[in-house]
């Protein structure tokens, strides 16, 4: 069967699915967007769906603090019929997304970036899954799937994130700016993944063009083109509601965390219970340490930037203030790019069996401490732990492993070898 | 590689080994080497196999930049991070001044009074030399620095702009001008005993008889009339006086050892006032209830009763305090079981109650007595209406009907059906009826405010009042900056925000406004800055966000740093010190 035919068999099943399970089951989107574990103060569907009615109705959206969302999804949302009586609009949309960050991803996939970037060859990289398996494995997913059904605004945060890698794994330096762009606009912490995208991008760029650009030139135009993307996003977003309110109630709530609403993130419990004289304090310290990330793990693994910008999609997964399990979906459909490194990889077991444990018992908690009220918020809490440890041992066992495919690769003789930290 | 350059110092010290040992070495040449001297035969023999290569350059630099990069946003973004977040934010409060103010130091009231004479039918020489030395015998009575007064012809050039007309058209000038405390009226008159004098109830003023010979020659330095009425005048404002002198004493050490001091039945009698009155409020809550152990009376025509015999007294101290008034009926409502039943006592032909009783008859647990309803503090006063069975009710020892109770109202046993000659309780109490409680309770209301007893001038008694209330705004205002200000230096880990600083500022400023409005002798406007100043300075005083913070001690914010900082600062720093340790062997070896 040729590839087109079998992207189009792909495609034409995970959209089948989707409108499948939005039409049989018409009360199951509205359940799914009540879970917590998928929508957050900052991406909920019925939040985004209160600011629409507000936008539409000449009221200031972000009056009543409800809604947290980016103000340019309202016009893009007040152009669908109203999701209540013609839910089909709003389905097509996010199942095309879907679509979207699939075809992106077997963009990346087919680059292969993953394995043979411009500055290292992996010793295993004739293993690998075909563009295909991994999109079916991106669109199959049943966390990608429930995120798709609920219709949070991560799934177009996630489209964004797939598009700008998959733009700078083709070294098309201007789309994956915008795409980066839009996607920091709509969620703030993919602006992270800057840095290991643009030299990827460089990487390929130097690749394509045989004779390396100057990367203070690149990095420079890259950056500025960044910021003349996002002033202009924000810039139309004040025009849009009509003054600079937009960014405290949106920026602003990702970054001091007013709404408490449990999540599976590690933040809304601390904070619960953190005194409130040191909250600015250990919200810093909380920011600071997903961003400490970014630099040393560009800087050690400089030859393998793909695996920087995924490795930190799971780092965000984990640490950002409202993670849901849209984030997790991110990581876990990239993590199959990186086939070459599974035999390396010591906790397999370990990490899928807490993400299934947690995936499971999680509703179940979360129903006991909630509606039961046989539980406690420490039960969800350890739920959320348990997830979190989850991908958080993948993060690491793959960092491990990434690690020794350049020992490998830079002494050969070691291959298949116990090594030891000296 | 690690062996070999341990090996290297271990032969140094070798060498420098103690000539005693060397000597034992050589003597026992088969004696093994020691076991690392072994191991860095061993490495040196086969050194590809067990160590690895020497670390190359280039990830020694990568190392070098990721260490170094974690380092960069610990101390670039996280040390200014912590500083601004942890910072305790202390606005600058002027503690000096603070100090001072409680201290005394800035302001020391006086109570310069302005007494106008009014002397139409004298000659102005005459006039003016009676003043003298009416003054002159004044001053020498008066014991009481701070407290004086001042006399000033009516119609004298000082006043004349102010007070001419008035004073030509025969009206009093003391209405239009509140600065003058009274004003003495000289009236020349044929009969009676001379000099005598006539205070006017409702009127600041004293009428003066005088017989035309009393009139001092210009000769003289003193005569009977200026006596008389410097006399008159010392015991008009002896009271005055005596509260203001306690009240300096009292609040104020610095104070106490400039004043007289007081007789002790008068700083009894003084302290006795002042235990009984509510503490100070710019607005009262009065409260009138009847209390009825039976189904009579259900009504009473309370609104037109405060209206006739309440309301001008309110008027009038409209502009020390504010009222606002209810009523409530309550039926069925006995007194408390606590207390012993009344007795019939023959003699007086009534029911009687123990005075001893007399704390327990308010019946706290069942009488709807709300402690405080509004701002302000609520004054309470209760109308009893005893069941016709036990009436007349009195009290046992002096056949009274009506008590005060201290800092809370008043009460009043009404017998309606004795002062009516009726055999029934009426069922409304008119407005009749209840004027007899009505001037008790406005008597009580009266000793509640704290009113002094004299002179018998309502208008000279409530200015009185203003300025004793001023003095005592001034000096519980300054007494709150002290405080704050020995607070601001004892927890030094508080924090201050702004909004105390602004307090403390419109504080001082009215206190300084209050003082000098003393000084002037404006005392309605001493009172009202004095008000504004204690308000602003309780405000500061229990501003919220400053006492969060008192019970935190420092052991506690390592229990708060260390848990989550210390896994994050173990491998930082221990990763710095391998790199500097590393250096300094690369750079030695």
């Amino acid at each position: 069967m040729p590839i087109d035919q079998q992207k189009a068999l792909l495609f034409g099943a995970a959209a089948a699915v989707r409108l499948l399970l939005f039409t049989a089951f018409p009360s199951l989107p509205n359940l799914l967007t009540g879970r917590v574990e998928i929508s957050t103060p900052v991406t909920s569907f019925k939040r985004l769906q209160e600011g629409v009615f507000l936008y539409t109705h000449n009221v200031s959206p972000y009056d009543g603090g409800v809604f947290h969302q980016a103000p340019l999804l309202l016009p893009l949302f007040s152009l669908l019929p109203n999701p209540a009586y013609y839910p089909f609009a709003t389905n097509l949309l996010y199942t095309i997304v879907d679509l979207l960050g699939a075809n992106a991803l077997m963009h990346i996939a087919e680059s292969g970036q993953s394995a043979t970037p411009r500055l290292f060859k992996s010793s295993r990289k004739e293993l690998r899954w075909s563009s295909i398996a991994i999109g079916a494995g991106f669109l199959f997913n049943p966390f990608t799937i429930t995120t798709c059904i609920a219709r949070p605004t991560s799934a177009l945060t996630n489209l964004f994130i797939l598009l700008a890698m998959a733009k700078a794994s083709q070294g098309a330096g201007s789309t994956f700016v915008l795409a980066l762009s839009v996607a920091s606009y709509l969620a703030m912490h993919p602006i992270l993944l800057f840095p290991p995208l643009l030299v990827l991008c460089y990487d390929v760029r130097a690749t394509k063009s045989k004779s390396a650009p100057n990367p203070l030139a690149f990095t420079a135009f890259h950056v500025l083109s960044l910021v003349v993307a996002l002033g202009g996003l924000l810039y139309l977003s004040a025009l849009l509601t009509g003054s600079w309110e937009f960014l405290g109630a949106t920026y602003g709530v990702r970054l001091l965390l007013p709404d408490l609403t449990p999540n599976v993130g590690l933040w809304w419990y601390f904070f619960t219970e953190m005194f409130d004289s040191f909250r600015e304090f250990f919200l810093g310290v909380f920011w600071l340490h997903v961003v400490s990330y970014v630099p040393g793990l560009t800087i050690r693994l400089r030859k393998q930037p793909l695996f920087v910008a995924v490795t930190l999609t799971g780092i965000f997964a984990v640490f950002t203030p409202y993670p849901s399990i849209a984030d997790g979906t991110l990581y876990l459909s990239l993590v199959p790019l990186f086939r070459h490194l599974f035999p390396l990889m010591r906790y397999t077991f370990l990490a899928s069996s807490t993400i299934l444990y947690a995936s499971f018992i999680g509703p179940a908690f979360y129903y006991l401490w909630i509606y039961a009220g046989s539980g406690n918020a420490n039960f969800f809490y350890a739920i959320t732990l348990v997830w979190s440890l989850g991908l958080s041992v993948i993060v690491g066992d793959s960092l491990y492993a990434a690690l020794r495919d350049e020992l490998d690769v830079e002494r050969p003789e070691l291959r298949g070898k116990e090594v030891k930290r000296i | 590689m690690r062996c070999q350059q341990l090996s290297t110092p271990r032969r140094r010290h070798h060498r420098k080994m103690p000539p005693s040992t060397q000597v034992d070495a050589l003597s026992t040449p088969t004696r093994a080497p020691d076991g690392s001297e072994t191991a860095a035969n061993a490495a040196e023999g086969a050194p590809a196999r067990r160590q690895p290569p020497p670390e190359s350059n280039e990830s020694m630099w990568t190392r070098r930049a990721v260490i170094f990069s974690f380092w960069a946003v610990v101390v670039f973004l996280g040390l200014p991070v912590w500083w601004k977040t942890t910072a305790i934010y202390r606005a600058d409060l002027p503690l000096q001044a603070m100090t001072d103010w409680a201290d005394g130091k800035i302001c020391k009231p006086v109570f310069p009074l302005r007494i106008a004479v009014e002397a139409s039918a004298l000659q102005s020489p005459d006039a003016q030399h009676l003043i003298r030395t009416t003054q002159h015998a004044l001053d020498d009575l008066n014991e009481f620095s701070a407290h004086h007064l001042r006399l000033m012809l009516a119609d004298s050039p000082w006043t004349a702009n102010l007070s001419q007309q008035v004073v030509s058209d025969g009206l009093r000038i003391s209405g239009k001008d509140e600065d003058i405390a009274l004003t003495i009226r000289l009236v020349p008159v044929e009969t009676g005993t001379t000099p005598r004098s006539h205070l006017q109830q409702y009127a600041p003023t004293l009428d003066v008889y005088y017989a035309a010979n009393q009139i001092p020659p210009a000769s003289s330095t003193s005569s009977p009339l200026a006596t008389f009425i410097a006399h008159e005048l010392h015991k008009m404002f002896a009271e005055e006086q005596a509260q203001l002198a306690y009240l300096l004493s009292t609040t104020s050490s610095a104070h106490s050892a400039k004043i007289k001091s007081l007789s002790p039945e008068t700083a009894a009698e003084l302290e006795r006032q002042s235990t009984r009155a509510l503490k100070y409020a710019p607005t009262y809550h009065l409260t009138f209830s009847l209390f009825s152990p039976t189904f009579v009376p259900s009504a009473w025509e309370i609104e037109s009763a405060l209206q006739q015999y309440l309301a001008p007294l309110l008027e009038s101290f409209s502009s020390i305090s504010n009222f606002t008034v209810d009523s409530q009926v309550q039926l069925y409502a006995g007194f408390s079981p606590s207390i012993r039943q009344p007795e019939y006592d023959e003699t007086l032909n009534a029911w009687t109650l123990r005075k001893e009783d007399l704390s327990g008859f308010i019946n706290a647990a069942e009488w709807p007595l709300s402690p405080s309803i509004g701002i302000g503090p609520t004054v309470n006063f209760v109308l009893y209406v005893p069941d016709q069975s036990q009436s007349p009710l009195l009290v046992k020892e002096n056949g009274g009907n009506s008590w005060l109770i201290p800092q809370w109202g008043g009460v009043l046993i009404l017998n309606p059906a004795q002062a009516a000659n009726t055999a029934n309780t009426p069922t409304t109490l008119t407005r009749e009826a209840l004027a007899p409680a009505m001037h008790t309770f406005a008597n009580q209301l009266l000793s509640l405010l704290g009113l002094p007893q004299t002179p018998n001038s309502l208008p000279l008694r409530l200015s009185t009042l203003k300025r004793v209330r001023a003095a005592s705004l001034l000096f519980s205002a300054s007494s709150t900056l002290g405080a704050l200000a020995r607070l601001t230096r004892a927890l030094p880990s508080i924090p201050i925000p702004d909004k105390v600083a602004i307090s403390v500022d419109f504080t001082t400023d009215h206190l300084q406004q209050a003082c000098n409005n003393l000084r002037e002798g404006r005392f309605q406007g001493a009172l009202e800055h004095a008000r504004i100043a204690e308000a602003e300075a309780e405000k500061a005083f229990f501003e919220r966000s400053m006492v969060g913070q008192v019970y935190f001690p420092d052991e506690h914010k390592a229990a708060v740093y260390l848990p989550l900082m210390g896994p994050v600062a173990v491998p930082l720093l221990m990763a710095a010190l391998k790199e500097f340790k590393g250096l300094s062997a690369r750079r030695r070896g």
